[in-house]
This record gives structure tokens, sequence and C-alpha cells, in this order.
């Protein structure tokens, strides 16, 4: 069944991945709107160009909007889904870009991880925290936490790249990331905890 | 399990978290986790911490081009096109600024080692006003410009495949100014492309130039072909 931009408007998202699974490009536009520009944000911050970021972010939509029928809302938030999906073509072109193995596939399924019910609410919670207080968070880490960190993450390198880039054990590494992520977490409002 | 050994994997969830895990090292990790109460909780626990990080990025705003490209293929899609059933890859944006193929192209005597003009007539096409046709080569390229009023077509031939990461880019010359003509383009698997030139008043040439993806201000290479204009 087809619907209306302005219907499609007042759905969730989650309501809005069954439409896109019937090609229904009304409600893929009503997505785009709400989730294209943090995932062009990120594809940007990842692979640093323009040019790029645009490919990233058009085939990571494609993807979805010829993959949203296998969206399974009972193991995700779809911006969850939607990011991971960018994120993994993001750090496939860095990796293909400087001669790396991709360490990723495009198994966008992958992404939906089975995650209990609870935790899709802190997700979603999670996204009324500001942008600002949560680069609050993350600027607030210790300079070596926060590399790792945004190495592992934004640059898609393993902990073993990170160790021999940096020049320090594996297990510094490791136990940066894990104070690092803790520290943000704690950070995150309370009533996620 | 040992407390030591524990430990071990709890280390090792924040990196399976970031996506630093080797392959065969997550898949290990899986394993242990589909077995350890404690770890998934941990895990539960930690996963916010690493699903904010997209959230904390800079904001940069999208080219509108983008949302128009995107939904100018879904909607192709939508129609159920027998197109769209054909081809089952994403278009990206370099595949979407590649042009078709001219059609005849080889039957169009294009002139090498040569630059000439002339004035067809218009026939009954529409729009009015005389097409200037020029040709003009460069050692392997073979370039043809059409001019019907203030718009140019500049079609190419003979183009070798671009490295990666780079495009065609066009410019006009007006005087001893040079300014792109906001045209990218990549030849097609027939060594050929075109270009359009929107505003061609006043251009005494059309140059066309090897660019990073996504173009550049001013051009950084030498033109691979020159076209001069008649005035």
């Amino acid at each position: 069944m087809k619907i209306r931009t302005g219907k499609a408007e007042r759905l969730a998202d989650e309501e809005l991945m069954p439409r896109i699974g019937e090609k229904d490009p009304d409600a893929f536009e009503v997505f785009y709107d709400r989730h294209g520009g943090v995932a062009y944000s990120l594809a940007y911050r990842i692979v640093g160009e323009r040019g790029a970021a645009e490919d990233v972010v058009q085939e990571a939509f494609i993807s979805i909007w010829r993959s949203g029928a296998r969206y399974d809302r009972a193991r995700g938030s779809v911006r969850s889904w939607m990011l991971g999906i960018v994120r993994n073509r993001a750090i496939d072109f860095l990796r293909s870009k400087a001669g790396r193995a991709p360490k990723l596939d495009f198994d966008d399924d992958a992404i939906l991880e089975h995650r209990p019910a609870e935790e899709r609410t802190d997700a979603e919670a999670l996204r009324r925290e500001t942008a600002h207080e949560l680069r609050g968070a993350l600027g607030e880490l210790p300079g070596d936490q926060s590399k790792v960190i945004e190495l592992a993450y934004f640059g898609g390198f393993s902990h073993s790249e990170i160790a021999a880039m940096l020049g320090v054990p594996l297990g510094t590494v490791k136990g940066r990331m894990r104070l690092g992520l803790e520290k943000i977490r704690g950070e995150l409002a309370e009533g996620l905890a | 399990m040992n407390e030591t050994e524990h430990d071990r994997w709890r280390d090792e969830l924040s990196a399976y978290l970031l996506g630093a895990l080797e392959p065969g090292e997550a898949a290990d990790l899986e394993r242990h986790v589909a077995g350890c109460e404690e770890c998934r909780e941990e895990l539960r626990w930690l996963r916010p911490a690493v699903q904010v990080l997209p959230e904390t990025v800079e904001s940069v705003e999208p080219p509108a081009e983008l949302r128009a490209r995107l939904l100018e293929q879904v909607r192709s899609e939508a129609k159920g096109s027998e197109a769209a059933s054909g081809s089952r890859q994403a278009t990206p944006r370099r595949q979407w600024l590649r042009l078709r193929p001219l059609a005849g192209l080889a039957a169009v005597a294009l002139i090498a080692a040569a630059v000439g003009a002339y004035a067809i007539s218009d026939g009954g096409s529409e729009g009015g006003g005389a097409t200037t046709v020029v040709s003009g080569h460069s050692p392997d390229v073979t370039a043809q410009m059409v001019r019907q009023g203030e718009t140019g077509t500049l079609r190419l031939a003979n183009l070798h495949p671009l490295p990666r990461g780079k495009v065609l880019q066009a410019w006009v010359r007006r005087g001893t100014r040079v300014v792109s003509a906001k045209a990218l383009f990549e030849p097609n698997s027939d060594g050929t492309a075109t270009a359009t030139i929107d505003n061609m008043d006043g251009v005494n040439t059309v140059m066309v130039t090897t660019e990073p993806r996504g173009g550049s201000t001013q051009p950084t290479s030498a033109p691979i072909v020159s076209v001069p204009m008649p005035n």
C-alpha cells in the first residue's frame, strides 16, 4: 500500500521500514530526511572527503532501500542499524583506499545483533542527549583513551594495528578502550545506568 | 572458569564493541559471551557508549544533489521498471555522473590534427539560433564542441580510463580568466564522454583537465584537451 509523504512523516522509523520494504519512495524520502544528515556527517568524519562521503551514503541508503524488508524491529533501533551500515561502508572505503584488506563485509543483517528490548529503550533514550553533550563526554576523556577509540571506531583499525601504530602493547590498547568506553558510559544519563 | 581467564574476555569486550577485533577473535568472543551472563550484562551496559559515537561527530550538511540522486533512483526502482530488475547494484555518484555514450558518435567525423569551426543550419530544431560546431584535439583525445545559443555540448573520444579517485572537469576561459564550467564527468567504457556547458557567453576556450574526485576550484593539471571557440 502506498502512503503519501505527509502521512509517512507521522510514522516512527520502525513503522517506515516495512513501507520501505514495500518499495514506497515516500517512506524512503522521510527516512532519508530524518537520518541523511547524521549519516553524511558520520561518513564524512570517517572518509574525510565529501565526494567519497556521498558515495558511502548513497550506497548505504540504496542498500537500505533494497533490504528494508529485512529489518527486524525486535533486533534494534533503525537509526543504529542505519549508522552501522554507513560506518561499515565508510570503513571499507578507507581500508580499500589504504590498500588494507577489508575487515568488514556488507552483511547488514550482522548489524542487527540480538538485543533485549530494554536495551533498545536505552538507545532511544540516548538519542535525546544533545550532540554537544555527547561530544563533551568524548572530549573529556584522557587523550590516550579517546585516541584508541577514535582510531578503532572512526579509523577502522584493529586493536593490533593500533598497538603497532602507537608503539604500545596490545593489552594497553585494550585497557584504554575499556577505560574510555566505561567513562563515556558513565557520563551518559544516569537513568540509563 | 577462573577469574583471570574471565578478566581476559572482559578486556576484549570494548574492542569487540568498537569493531577492533579481528574476525576470528570476534567469533571466539561471541562463543564465550553466549555462555557467560556476566559478559552479556557487561556488553549490554557498555554498548550505548559506542552507539553514541556517531552522534558526536560535527554536523555536516549533505549536498542537495545527494538527496535528489537517491530519490530519483528509488522512485525509478519503485516503478518496477525492467531496468531496475536488471541492475541490483547501487549506482554510486561516479556512475551517475557518467553520461551515456553518444548514439552514432562513431559516425561523427571528428577532425584530428586541426581545429575548425563552421555554422550549420539550425534546421527545424527548436530554440532558434545558429549551431556552431568546433572540433579540436590533443595528442590522444578528440573533441567536438557543439554550441547552440548559450549552451554548449562537449563531446570527447579516445579517452583513457581515469586513475582511481579522479574525474574530468570542464573549464571555460574568458579572456585571461579560467573558471570551472561546473561539469564533472568520467569516460564511458568506450572512451567517449560528453559534458554540458551552460553558459558559453564570451567563452574563448573550453578545456578539460583531470582533477581529484569532487572537482577543483582551479585546474590542477594540464588540459587533456583544449577547444578554441570562434568569436
